[in-house]
């Protein structure tokens, strides 16, 4: 981590917070590592990002007098929620490279059901379908007009 | 920069090695005239399209294959100033052009489509009409491999050489949706091999059709006409740019000065010039073609270059459904189409009409996206919840309204904003007509409707789509009169008797389906006129 990253551990502890882990298996978004992804994807907007992890560290500390990432889960939350309220972009600039990095993560795509492949060269099967279902629409006048 | 002239004269210069070009050369081919095609893209590489690694999904939206040349920022690409529309343009320069990332979905006007005037007393009737384009629609059928179902009451008669793409599991579920309304759908005619044809291997159901075939089951033109028409002796400059189309002094078209992929210029002769460079890359270069003789740009003696821009406005609804729908497997825009709102009705309170085309559904990395935007996926304890009610339950439709010509719709050049090579770029001016923006809410309303017949429990919408500016048409007309008009009936330029051109910049309406078809076929038929009157051609 150089001097200029977002500040650890305050920063995998929000992203874990954004996506929590799914199940025993599947651990959140900080833990599952996609912070360095999230950050290199911000571009400018990881100055707001920053903005918003020291604002919440410094309520944390002047409310709570502890760090953020030593208060339980749900004051997290809240505390996040109102962060988010006062510095309007943080989490909407995090949640878009968030969603984009953990639904890429072959941990993620196995866990929804996916095989982690990209979609070439196997594919995929797909059932033809019930033609019949035209039926009613053959049964049907023309819609075309002369012309 | 240095400047390099050809000696070799080009019977025919072809500039454009999209849709029509490769149409246009295929045909020219059999002349064993010598032909030239200039392409300002280069060849692409199956072997490099996304859904071929990891990340695939990711690079729809960003990099080098977006839909936008603004965004993709490739050397090949040229800026487009579309500022003032609301509706973006999306286009792609490679050879294959915008077939590169196009969804294949392949449908023909209708007979009615070329008298608007007559039978609805909007726009022009064109002064061609359906039969004409007839015997070229079916020969481009085969030599893109249309996959569709004979048999669909929309359409005059029609055998689509290959099978129709699998409904799969959504397509049935819309269709028992359009069934309960009564309403008509069809499976949509598809540039897409679903079995092995003419060397391409069969749609494996990869998913994205947008950001290239890897697989080469898609009709891009790069893998149908090209590789014919290249064995036929057509040769393929490709990273050459042209700067201008070049006249002598009798006012004919000379040929046209370029530059090449290292930055030196040249002119290449020719005796017949046509242009194949799409809706907006035509009349940018038309315009750019100014000369003593022709002070507003070639060929543009009407004024008329540039004018009566037509998008297809496009209304898009999302709904969400109980079950899995495997809507991530199969051609993303290739399931079913509906033309049940086709032919003017007076009584939906617009004229003319629009397709709906049903879409597959998303990807994980989409899914997420949209659900953020349309939101119903929060963050935090109840995001997993949320996702599973998302994934693989979704499915579309869209709207491709028909889009009446209007004079100030239109591209101009830019005064300041440039390609890599200097060229003035186009500046787009549109908007929408008041009757397109009661298609757009009809097709709205309905689409929610026959979604949550379907069974979707809720619907998202958005009209205009913004990046749906794909289809470029009407801003070099065809007609018969001079004076209202760019091109003759036969695609050649009123003002200039060697030039011709063959690309969506022709079409005197835009109809409501998507136009690659239509523009090939006219392309064909021009190239056949050009065959059959080469003796006299210029008399």
């Amino acid at each position: 981590m150089n001097e200029d990253s977002l500040p650890e551990p305050v920063f995998s502890a929000v992203l874990d917070e954004l996506i929590p882990a799914r199940d025993s298996s599947l651990p959140g978004a900080g833990a599952l590592g996609l912070g360095a992804t999230v950050e290199s994807r911000l571009g400018a907007a990881v100055a707001l990002v920053a903005s918003g992890l020291a604002a919440l560290d410094a309520l944390a500390n002047t409310r709570k007098a502890r760090d953020f990432v030593d208060l339980p889960r749900e004051v997290r939350v809240e505390l996040l929620r109102e962060v988010a309220a006062s510095h309007l972009g943080f989490v909407e600039n995090l949640i878009v490279h968030l969603y984009s990095a953990y639904y890429q993560h072959p941990r993620v795509i196995e866990a929804i059901g996916l095989e982690n492949r990209p979609p070439y060269p196997d594919g995929y099967e797909l059932e033809s379908g019930d033609l019949g279902l035209l039926d009613l629409v053959r049964e049907r006048a023309r819609l075309y007009r002369d012309a | 920069m240095s400047r390099r002239v050809s000696d070799e004269l080009a019977d025919v210069l072809i500039i454009g090695a999209g849709a029509s070009g490769a149409a246009m050369a295929w045909s020219l081919a059999e002349t064993r005239m010598r032909i030239v095609c200039l392409e300002q893209g280069g060849w692409m590489n199956p072997a490099e399209y996304p859904t071929t690694r990891s990340g695939w999904e990711l690079e729809r939206f960003e990099g080098a294959y977006t839909l936008s040349p603004n965004a993709r920022g490739r050397r090949e690409d040229y800026p487009v100033n579309d500022d003032d529309s609301p509706i973006k343009v999306s286009n792609f320069n490679a050879v294959g052009g915008g077939t590169i990332l196009y969804a294949a979905h392949f449908p023909r006007l209708h007979p009615s489509d070329f008298r608007v005037k007559t039978l609805d007393g909007v726009a022009d009737d064109w002064p061609i009409d359906y039969a004409t384009l007839e015997p070229f629609y079916d020969l481009n059928a085969r030599m893109m491999g249309v996959a569709g179902l004979a048999g669909d009451p929309a359409y005059p008669p029609k055998e689509p050489p290959l099978p129709p793409v699998p409904l799969g599991k959504l397509g049935e579920t819309l269709g028992r949706g359009f069934n309960r309304l009564g309403w008509h759908w069809w499976p949509s005619d598809s540039a897409i091999a679903t079995r092995d044809y003419e060397g391409r291997a069969a749609c494996i159901n990869l998913g994205p059709c947008i950001t290239g075939c890897a697989q080469g089951a898609k009709g891009s033109t790069d893998v149908t006409y090209w590789p014919v028409a290249r064995r036929e002796g057509v040769e393929l400059r490709t990273h050459c740019r042209v700067r201008e189309i070049t006249v002598n002094e009798e006012g004919l078209a000379s040929g046209a000065r370029y530059v090449d992929g290292n930055g030196h210029e040249h002119h290449q002769r020719a005796e017949i010039v046509i242009l194949a460079c799409n809706g907006v890359g035509t009349p940018r270069l038309l315009l750019n073609s100014r000369s003593g003789r022709f002070p507003d740009g070639l060929a543009n003696s009407s004024g008329l270059v540039g004018r009566n821009l037509m998008f297809h406005p496009y209304a898009m609804v999302t709904g969400l459904f109980d079950e899995p729908l495997e809507g991530y497997k199969g051609p993303t825009g290739c399931s079913i189409i509906s033309q049940e709102f086709y032919e003017t009705d007076p009584a939906r309170g617009f004229v003319r009409g629009y397709s709906a085309e049903m879409l597959r559904g998303m990807g994980p990395v989409s899914t997420a996206l949209w659900g953020m935007s349309s939101n119903c996926l929060p963050w935090g304890a109840e995001h997993h919840a949320a996702y599973d009610e998302l994934w693989d339950r979704t499915a579309g439709m869209v709207a491709i309204c028909e889009d009446l010509p209007e004079p100030h719709n239109r591209v101009t050049l830019d005064p300041d904003l440039v390609d890599a090579d200097g060229i003035p770029a186009p500046k787009i001016q549109y908007q929408l007509s008041e009757n397109s923006l009661r298609m757009l809410d009809h097709a709205v309303a309905r689409g929610s409707e026959v979604l949550k017949t379907a069974g979707a429990r809720e619907t998202w919408s958005e009209a205009p789509l913004r990046p749906a500016g794909w289809h470029l048409m009407g801003t070099a007309r065809m007609g018969s009169d001079p004076r209202s008009s760019v091109v003759d009936p036969v695609g050649r330029a009123h003002d200039v008797k060697n030039l011709f051109i063959a690309d969506g910049s022709v079409f005197v309406t835009s109809g409501g389906v998507n136009p690659t078809h239509t523009l090939q076929a006219i392309a064909l038929y021009i190239a056949d006129h050009i065959k059959k009157n080469l003796e006299n051609l210029f008399d």
